[in-house]
């Protein structure tokens, strides 16, 4: 290790110190507005050593961790979603009178598990990623230790979790086995020199995805992502769906196109088969649902499924650049969506009696009672339903461009029919917030101020930017692919 | 004036701002900000061309690249040649007076704001139309017209008739525009770009004069503009569409907005020329238009509806001149039609608003004395419509006609029936001046026009007077004509007629040494009043083969087998969703079961392809 490696690594390293700090300064002074200080300081100190990280990118660092231009652009993007999810929570968090300063440091860690997982090119990294991010959202998830809604989605989480985790573990087990080797270009260049049709490789490929495949909740393992959405508080709801699910995502796709799992015709089918599946079970499941939270989950269902596509198109070499910068923009656009989604729902039930409870009643009316709320949940539905000049519109079109390029036809059959059930769904929230609020339902009023303001209005500047400027984003994104 | 970006942004902006305001600002500023906004963006097309005319070139600009996925660039780019500059000069001259005459027309209505707002969203959108250096930019500024005529005839809501009429014209230019998106699609598919420029490069290069594609290709486009162009057969809605104020009738539907299909035309007139069908069709689809529009205003008592329909009959000449070829003449003719319709619909407002809201012409008479103003305009204005000698409109119609005799094949007769209109044309615009302004007087006015109805009035009378001898900037735009021997007997014809139909009118209306109600008293007169009365029943036709098959389509279906098919996805999409739910138990045991199931038929799966 030299001084380069070091600034390569540096928002991992500034992430774990800044996880030990926070660990010391609970010891010795206890304090909710000091520890969301020092989680946020930390948070955005890592963002920002990204840009001097990216000088010496790419790089790899250790046999395990490379660290190139795109690996830190989304450590940086999620540093920045867990920043604001700091920032949202603390209202929430603190409100029962727990003791909350470590949900912060869990919080934090959980951050430099997607950035490890991001930036994971060997499959122990992966792995050590992997569950340095679910194990602190386990407890993230059962923080609210009072209610029981949260333990519910907790153990639930924790326990199908594992299992997926030991699925996925098992694969990597038979791809050692196979090939003896867990680096991942390693694992490419065995496995070019083998036959495609070994079953052992063929199940190894397809347990990998299984496992990984539920941390995003895809068909057929979707179905605890309702239960643990609607049980988790809502920023860590926020947390889970955007950054732990890109995190996800990221590192399955480095595997596939490092290792040139792309070879493996019947996975690529089977995913698209699976992403049809998702689209159009999400939209369906999401279609009559009154519980907010349960709705999003749904939704995020589906979501990932069109994301899905984007595997179909890189079968064709020559489509895999398209394919990456699709994927690149859309999660960076889903990530703010779904972060605006949740923290206004974190903003309007953190004073509620039944808080982990998000009822369309209670967004009703909202036009009329804050105005800023609902203007920042109505950008984040537009830009879920796909509407243009918002971030949704641009990745979704992105996505159908790569699959037009791709001729998948039946996936973009597929997306277009789910988009088109989404848009009910979606409008109805936007119908009850509209409507004359007629006695007030929700218990107490809602979390107000100038900081919550300012962070309304930012995720919708942020939201509307990307939907009406995207051009610049693209590009770097080319740039460095 | 490299920032004329600045153009269309500075009416964009004041729009902006008036909406916002949500009608709370003051009327003065309101009103202020409205005509200041467009005035300014006038100047700045003023020092455009004075930069122009001293380094003639074409100007491009980039704004903005909305994204960049693959080929497909959608970007805000504007490109100026003399034809923008032309376009952008009468949309924001005529605009401009036209913007000022409305704060005195306009100042007792309650909606001033809304009003200026929704002129200045017009004003913008329509230069962002002809500055558009793609199609679909030029697509968006298209439909924002689209919107603003739409909600301008319907400014007075209220009335449910307005509305209607709004409705009406934006469901026939509707039929137009889905022509000319179509249009689009074929352009992008078959020569996959939308600039404007470049595709009429590729046109050229990948197409021969007479293909399918381009044929079809311009036949959508010209679609798209007979709709906005109100030409026949999409023309109903204009005469519909002076429901709105009068203002609105002199920018949108006279000077401005109507011409959008002749720019289109023009524009893309490297396009036409690979397709001579389609330009063929423009001349005689112009001709007919102007002769059933032409006729039509002959038989009209509302003031403002035989100003309509004498719009319709001119952008008629319009078409006629571009399918002549004759694209520079077709644009002149653009610039003086702007100029003196703009200056009759002005003043027709004048006399409606000093006389409580009359439209009927029969009920007026005898207001040469009593609204001079009016008056002078009238006559100035009919002159230069009539195509009288010297006026504005004799130059651009003379240019036509001479275009159109030149044109092999069926020029003569295109001629001919270009002629047959200028006669009509002298005869309803003079029967018009007539009736309105001498004999007797049948109701009084109660006010007269102050200084900023005045002023426009005198400005567009002095326009429509030198108008035709403007050298317009358009030598580098279409490709020169060489000019044929001209025909004396052909000018002499083209300079007499205009004059005949002055007399007849004279004789019919104000002399009356002819009699009109016996003329009328007829059979044959009365079968024709009542057909030109009704537009020859082009509406009814319509309802009869469209509105009433589709209306009682419509009541037969109406609990049939339609909706059962919407039923059935909203019921597949429910037993879906119960389905689905079905799942969702809540119970531990089962979501494992179930993951465990899902890697077992994955791995069957797997297995089964590996065997």
């Amino acid at each position: 290790m030299n001084a380069a490696d070091f600034q390569a690594l540096l928002p991992l390293l500034v992430l774990s110190g800044g996880a030990v700090l926070l660990m010391l300064q609970i010891a010795f002074v206890r304090g909710v507005n000091r520890s969301a200080a020092l989680a946020t300081l930390t948070l955005v100190l890592a963002a920002l050593s990204c840009a001097s990280a990216v000088e010496q990118a790419p790089r790899q660092v250790t046999p395990l961790l490379v660290m190139d231009a795109f690996a830190l652009l989304f450590c940086a993007v999620f540093c920045l979603a867990a920043a604001v999810t700091v920032l949202l929570s603390g209202d929430y968090i603190s409100y029962h009178g727990d003791e909350p300063e470590e949900y912060f440091l869990l919080l934090v860690l959980s951050t430099l598990g997607a950035c490890v997982l991001v930036s994971a090119n060997h499959v122990a990294s992966l792995v050590l990623g992997l569950e340095l991010l679910s194990v602190s959202l386990y407890a993230l998830i059962a923080y609210p230790n009072k209610s029981i809604l949260p333990l519910e989605a907790a153990i639930k989480y924790l326990v199908l979790s594992g299992t997926a985790s030991a699925t996925t573990l098992f694969g990597f087990a038979l791809l050692y086995a196979a090939t003896g080797t867990l680096a991942f270009d390693a694992l490419g260049e065995q496995l070019t020199a083998t036959a495609t049709g070994r079953p052992m490789l063929l199940l190894a490929g397809a347990m990998v995805f299984a496992g990984l495949g539920f941390k995003f909740s895809l068909v057929p393992f979707h179905l605890w992502t309702p239960d643990v959405y609607h049980g988790a508080p809502a920023p860590v709801t926020g947390f889970l769906a955007s950054v732990s699910k890109a995190a996800v995502f990221l590192v399955l796709l480095r595997l596939f196109l490092d290792a040139d799992l792309f070879r493996y015709r019947i996975l690529v089918e089977l995913t698209g088969l699976i992403a049809i599946l998702s689209m159009l079970a999400g939209n369906l499941l999401a279609l009559l649902q009154t519980n907010i939270k349960r709705m999003l989950a749904y939704s995020s269902i589906a979501h990932m499924g069109y994301l899905l596509l984007v595997f179909m198109v890189c079968i064709e070499r020559d489509n895999r650049g398209l394919a990456v910068e699709a994927a690149a923009y859309y999660l960076i656009a889903y990530i703010a969506t779904i972060i605006a989604a949740f923290g206004l729902l974190t903003l309007v039930s953190a004073r509620q009696v039944e808080r982990e409870d998000v009822q369309l009643q209670h967004v009703s009316g909202l036009f009329w009672r804050q105005p800023l709320l609902a203007c920042l949940l109505l950008v984040a539905l537009l830009s879920l339903v796909g509407v243009p000049l918002t971030a949704g519109f641009i990745a979704k079109f992105y996505l159908v461009v790569a699959a037009v390029d791709g001729s998948n036809w039946v996936l973009l059959g597929a997306l277009i029919v789910g988009s088109a059930i989404g848009i009910y769904y979606y409008m109805r929230v936007i119908y009850y917030m509209s409507r004359k609020p007629e006695q007030q339902v929700s218990q107490a009023a809602p979390a107000d101020g100038l900081a919550v303001r300012v962070l309304s209005g930012a995720l919708i500047v942020i939201i509307l930017l990307l939907g009406t400027v995207p051009q610049p984003l693209m590009a770097y994104i080319r740039s460095i692919l | 004036m490299d920032a004329f970006w600045l153009i269309p942004a500075l009416p964009l902006a004041s729009a902006g701002a008036l909406l916002l305001s949500a009608g709370r600002m003051p009327r003065l500023w309101a009103a202020g900000l409205g005509v200041a906004s467009v005035g300014l963006a006038a100047l700045c097309v003023a020092l455009l061309a004075r930069d122009f005319l001293a380094q003639p070139g074409v100007r491009q600009i980039t704004l903005w690249t909305w994204m960049a996925v693959g080929d497909f660039t959608p970007r805000i780019a504007f490109y100026v040649d003399g034809l923008t500059l032309v376009m952008m000069s009468v949309i924001t001259g005529v605009g401009f007076l036209i913007h000022l005459y409305s704060v005195e027309f306009m100042w007792e209505d309650a909606s001033l704001c809304r009003f200026f707002a929704y002129m200045n969203l017009f004003v913008g959108a329509m230069l962002i139309l002809v500055l558009a250096d793609n199609l679909l930019l030029l697509y968006l500024g298209w439909e924002g017209v689209g919107l603003c005529s739409y909600l301008l005839i319907g400014f007075w809501y209220r009335d449910p008739d307005n509305g209607r009429a709004a409705r009406k014209a934006f469901i026939v230019t509707r039929a137009g525009d889905t022509a000319m998106i179509l249009g689009l699609f074929l352009l992008l598919t078959e020569l996959g770009t939308l600039d404007i420029q470049a595709l009429q490069v590729a046109a050229s290069a990948q197409w021969q004069v007479g293909d399918t594609l381009p044929i079809v290709a311009t036949a959508l486009l010209l679609g798209g503009a007979l709709g906005k162009s109100a030409q026949l057969p999409l023309h109903t809605w204009l005469p519909d569409a002076m429901a709105g104020p009068t203002p609105v009738s002199a920018l949108i539907h006279a000077a401005t907005m109507v011409t959008a299909g002749v720019y289109l035309i023009a524009r893309h007139y490297q396009l036409f020329l690979l397709a001579p069908p389609t330009l063929e069709a423009v001349a005689w689809i112009g001709l007919l238009t102007l002769l059933l529009a032409a006729t039509t205003a002959l038989a009209q008592n509302d003031i403002k509806r035989i100003l309509a329909w004498s719009t319709i009959s001119q952008i008629g000449y319009m078409f006629l001149a571009l399918g002549a070829g004759a694209f520079a003449s077709g644009i002149f003719h653009l610039m003086t039609h702007a100029f003196f319709k703009a200056l009759l619909f002005l003043a027709a407002g004048a006399v409606i608003h000093c006389l409580h809201h009359e439209h009927d012409i029969f009920r007026m008479g005898g207001l040469r004395t009593r609204l001079p103003v009016a008056f002078w305009s009238f006559v100035i204005g009919s002159a230069a419509l009539a195509a009288l000698p010297f006026t504005a409109g004799f130059y651009s119609k003379e240019a036509i006609l001479r275009a159109v005799w030149d044109m092999p094949g069926s020029g003569h007769w295109l001629w001919a029936g270009g002629l047959l209109g200028a006669l009509l044309t002298g005869i309803y615009s003079f029967r018009l001046v007539f009736t309105v302004f001498f004999g007797r007087a049948h109701t009084e006015p109660d006010r007269r026009p102050g200084w900023k109805m005045a002023l426009p009035l005198g400005t567009l009378c002095a326009l429509s007077l030198v108008g035709g001898f403007f050298a317009l900037p358009l030598a580098g735009v279409f490709p020169a004509r060489d000019h044929a021997v001209v025909n004396h007997a052909v000018e002499y014809l083209g300079i007499g007629v205009p004059l005949l139909g002055l007399a007849v009118a004279y004789l019919l209306f104000l002399g009356r040494q002819v009699s009109i109600a016996a003329l009328l008293a007829s059979p044959v007169g009365r079968a024709l009043q009542a057909l030109w009365q009704q537009g020859w029943r082009v509406d009814a036709l319509y309802d009869a083969l469209l509105v009433r098959p589709f209306t009682g389509l419509c009541h037969w279906w109406r609990k049939e087998p339609v909706d059962l098919a919407y039923n059935a996805v909203i019921a597949a999409a429910h037993w879906g969703h119960r389905g689905l739910a079905a799942l969702q138990s809540g119970q531990l045991r089962w979501y494992a079961t179930s993951m465990v199931l899902g890697l077992i038929l994955l791995l069957a799966a797997v297995l089964r392809h590996a065997a």
